[in-house]
């Protein structure tokens, strides 16, 4: 039997199959994941059990683990036939040497292009929550130089990205990142997203000032209303009027917001239906992203077989919203993996909320959604209404013998912008993002990871990968070992050499 | 005819039982002349948009004062926006008037000295080695005649001109929704190989000097549009957009799914080709 760690038992190979065993498992399939413990690569099965999903491996020298992965079987299964060929990128940073996971990357034997590049861009943080899968604190801030040069490497690899996200530790606080943000827009990265707690958002007027004048999309973090939710998660009971107070000055500034809320069994899952409310009734925002809690970093006690995943949230968001949302309104998204990732988009006007899939068939438009960023499809919905509207207006349609009548059914302005501000600025998105840890990793879906972390050096990680299998731990590392030469580099204005980052794992390939 | 004709019989007619080449110009015309056309495909009707046609020019090596023919000019964004970038002196012709006059008020519009004619690819109203380049964007493979378009693109170069194509390839089978009349229009079902376009433009005595592979342009272009019919069908649904009669949400969508389909078995892609006429 699993105890709350976990681990079924360490060393002990012969009693450590029970539990793959257990009546009525079906053996899914074989994959490979790694050692909670020493990060060596092992084997895993995947197990169906009680209509959930578990994994189950044993290390050689730390024995057998298990933990849930999905929280609906027959989805998990089913939702293979939403997987899609993958688009590789225009170049790969990285070769074939060790094999997957362990030549990051981006390498050849990747399998997918990356939709979104995230920049750390600190260490630190203005806070210290109990759940960090960044471990924030002291370390490294990178230089305005050093970021360039990682999306210089991603305007390479991509010719043409469209998301940059810019994060850390805190990346508000860095005092470039104002600049970092610019740098990236003028590098025609089309969305700039800004992920924050929003601490320096509620209290700096001269900070507002500027993103009001950048504009980037915020990814706010933002785990419910009860103190004990942010008691338990950010270390801070009376967090929720900071962030009440950075949301409505996001609001006066037109900055759109999506909320990113991290749950967790047995402290905010009864949230999620009061989140998706305030999310929908709030003018700054247009989107959740709910996270299951992922213990990669800092995390508490946790029981890796009671573990939230996205169809747990699918029920909760059903059962807490009277059904305004339905399980059935969400669609698996093709990257990463079809069960990393579930959305919906919904037209919500007076109240009434009306998601996409209940009057548009999704699978027909998939590889437009795949493809673009998850998070922005409402604002490109926004961006083709508009050019709709331009495409209207050009002289001379009006001579055109089949003179196309944009009207606006609802408000009968006829050929008015009313209309398309209608339905770009009604939209809702509310997606689910589950990201692996060293206790649910597995490497087929990290080979089809799309969102990458962006290193200074050009490399770029995916993202599971690098908080589970050591990479996060070695750039710590080196990134903060160059600190004093990054001090006197801005201390004397003299450039900063950008030096390669080396990996090195003690358990190469697989041993087991 | 009307537009919903048009979309009927657009959907309805096999290209094996192939219309008339008047009927098919006349086709092709009247619908890259509607919204229709401008609601799918947005400002650029090609795959790559500028950033193709850029390279295009740029493999043509365009020249201040060069006189350039872009043939099916449509709404004129290209050649506008070569006169502006590379100086050239650029004549848009296009079979549809309703085209033309709309490019002509883009030109003016843009303070832009492009001219654009209606006129015939396959019997140009040109005289013979008048220009130094012609261009051809998303047309070639619309063209009823394309034996009579070559020659007529080698009539109208000097000696030493270029000829720059960037057209939808075709190498092996289409599923069926696309070999109708509406997979001509939309330049697919008489789209040639490349080698095929080499050939036809080898034909009338021009030397190929280059040919560049973009089917990632095409891949893109068919998920873009995939965006606009899913926001149209979308507003549509909502009772927020007045939709002409006759849009078939079920069809479209079919037809874009067998092309965005075509294109990832490498049935369907994008190429720019580039040819010579010798001193």
């Amino acid at each position: 039997m699993a105890n709350e760690s976990g681990v079924i038992s360490r060393g002990a190979a012969a009693d450590s199959m029970d539990s793959a065993h257990a009546a009525g498992a079906v053996f899914h399939e074989l994959t490979r994941s790694l050692c909670p413990v020493c990060r060596r690569v092992i084997d895993a099965k995947v197990l169906l059990r009680d209509g959930a999903v578990f994994m189950h491996k044993r290390c050689p020298q730390h024995g057998a683990f298990e933990a849930r992965v999905y929280g609906d079987a027959e989805a998990y299964v089913n939702f293979a036939r939403f997987n899609r060929p993958g688009t590789v990128p225009e170049a790969f940073s990285t070769e074939v040497s060790h094999g997957c996971p362990h030549d990051c990357g981006l390498c050849p034997d990747h399998e997918q292009h990356a939709c979104v590049g995230i920049i750390e861009v600190n260490s630190a943080c203005d806070m210290d929550c109990p759940l960090c899968f960044a471990d924030a604190g002291r370390g490294y801030s990178l230089t305005l130089a050093e970021v360039e040069a990682a999306l210089d490497s991603f305007v390479r690899t991509e010719a043409a990205p469209e998301v940059v996200q810019f994060s850390g530790g805190e990346p508000s606080i860095h005092p470039q990142i104002g600049e970092m943000m610019r740098a990236a827009s003028r590098r025609g990265i089309r969305h700039v997203m800004l992920n924050t707690n929003g601490r320096r958002i509620a209290r700096d007027d001269a900070f507002l000032d500027e993103l009001a004048d950048i504009r980037p999309a915020i990814y706010f973090q933002f785990d419910g209303f009860d103190a004990d939710t942010n008691q338990k998660i950010r270390g801070e009971p009376d967090l929720l009027g900071e962030k009440i107070r950075a949301l409505d000055r996001l609001a006066t500034i037109g900055c759109p917001v999506i909320l990113v809320p991290a749950i967790e069994w047995g402290v905010n899952e009864h949230e999620v239906g009061r989140i998706v409310e305030f999310g929908l009734e709030h003018p700054a925002v247009f989107g959740i992203n709910f996270q299951p809690a992922f213990h990669a970093g800092r995390h508490g006690d946790h029981d890796p077989l009671r573990r939230v995943t996205n169809p747990d949230i699918l029920r909760w968001i059903e059962e807490q919203t009277d059904g305004r949302f339905r399980v059935s309104d969400f669609f698996p998204v093709p990257c990463c993996f079809p069960t990393c990732n579930s959305a919906t988009y919904a037209y919500v006007e007076d109240g009434e909320v009306t998601p996409l899939p209940r009057i548009l068939p999704m699978e027909d438009y998939m590889d437009y959604i795949a493809n673009r960023v998850l998070m922005d499809v409402p604002g490109e919905m926004r961006r083709l209404l508009e050019e709709l509207w331009s495409a209207a207006s050009i002289p001379g349609t009006g001579d055109a013998a089949y003179a196309f009548d944009l009207a606006c059914a609802a408000c009968g302005l006829p050929q008015g912008l009313g209309g398309i501000e209608d339905i770009a600025g009604r939209m809702f998105m509310i997606t689910l993002q589950d990201f692996m840890d060293p206790w649910t990793f597995n490497q087929k879906n990290v080979m089809k990871c799309c969102k990458e972390i962006l290193l200074p050096d050009g490399k770029q990680i995916p993202f599971c990968a690098y908080n589970s299998v050591g990479y996060r731990e070695q750039a710590r590392e080196q990134l903060a070992a160059r600190q004093p030469d990054r001090d006197r580099a801005r201390r004397t204005g003299e450039p900063l050499e950008i030096q390669p980052l080396r990996f090195e794992f003690d358990h190469p390939g697989t041993e087991a | 005819m009307t537009t919903e004709a048009w979309i009927q019989a657009l959907t309805d007619t096999r290209v094996g039982d192939r219309p008339e080449p008047e009927t098919l110009k006349a086709c092709c015309a009247d619908v890259y002349a509607s919204d229709w056309a401008r609601m799918l495909l947005g400002d650029s009707f090609h795959p790559g948009g500028m950033q193709l046609t850029d390279r295009l020019a740029e493999m043509l090596t365009l020249r201040p004062g060069d006189r350039v023919l872009d043939l099916a000019s449509g709404a004129g964004a290209s050649a506008i926006h070569l006169a502006d970038r590379f100086g050239i002196r650029p004549v848009g012709i296009d079979f549809s008037e309703t085209t033309v006059e709309r490019a002509r008020a883009a030109a003016s519009e843009a303070g832009s000295a492009a001219e654009f004619a209606v006129g015939d690819a396959e019997d140009l109203d040109f005289e013979d080695a008048s220009f130094d380049a012609v261009i051809c964007e998303c047309s070639f493979c619309v063209f009823p005649d394309k034996v009579a378009v070559s020659s007529e693109i080698a009539r109208v170069l000097r000696p030493g001109g270029r000829v720059g194509i960037g057209d939808v390839c075709r190498d092996g089978d289409l599923p069926p929704e696309l070999e109708t009349l509406f997979g001509w229009v939309a330049c697919i079902s008489d789209a040639y190989s490349a080698h095929d376009i080499a050939a036809a433009l080898a034909g009338a005595g021009l030397r190929t000097t280059g040919e560049e592979r973009h089917d990632d342009a095409l891949a893109a272009l068919i998920s873009d549009i995939g965006g606009r019919l899913m926001t149209l069908e979308a507003g549509a649904k909502l009772g927020k957009l007045t939709l002409p009669a006759g849009m078939q949400f079920d069809e479209a969508r079919r037809v874009r799914r067998a092309a965005a389909d075509a294109v990832r078995r490498g049935v369907l892609g994008y190429a720019l080709i580039t040819a010579r006429k010798p001193e």
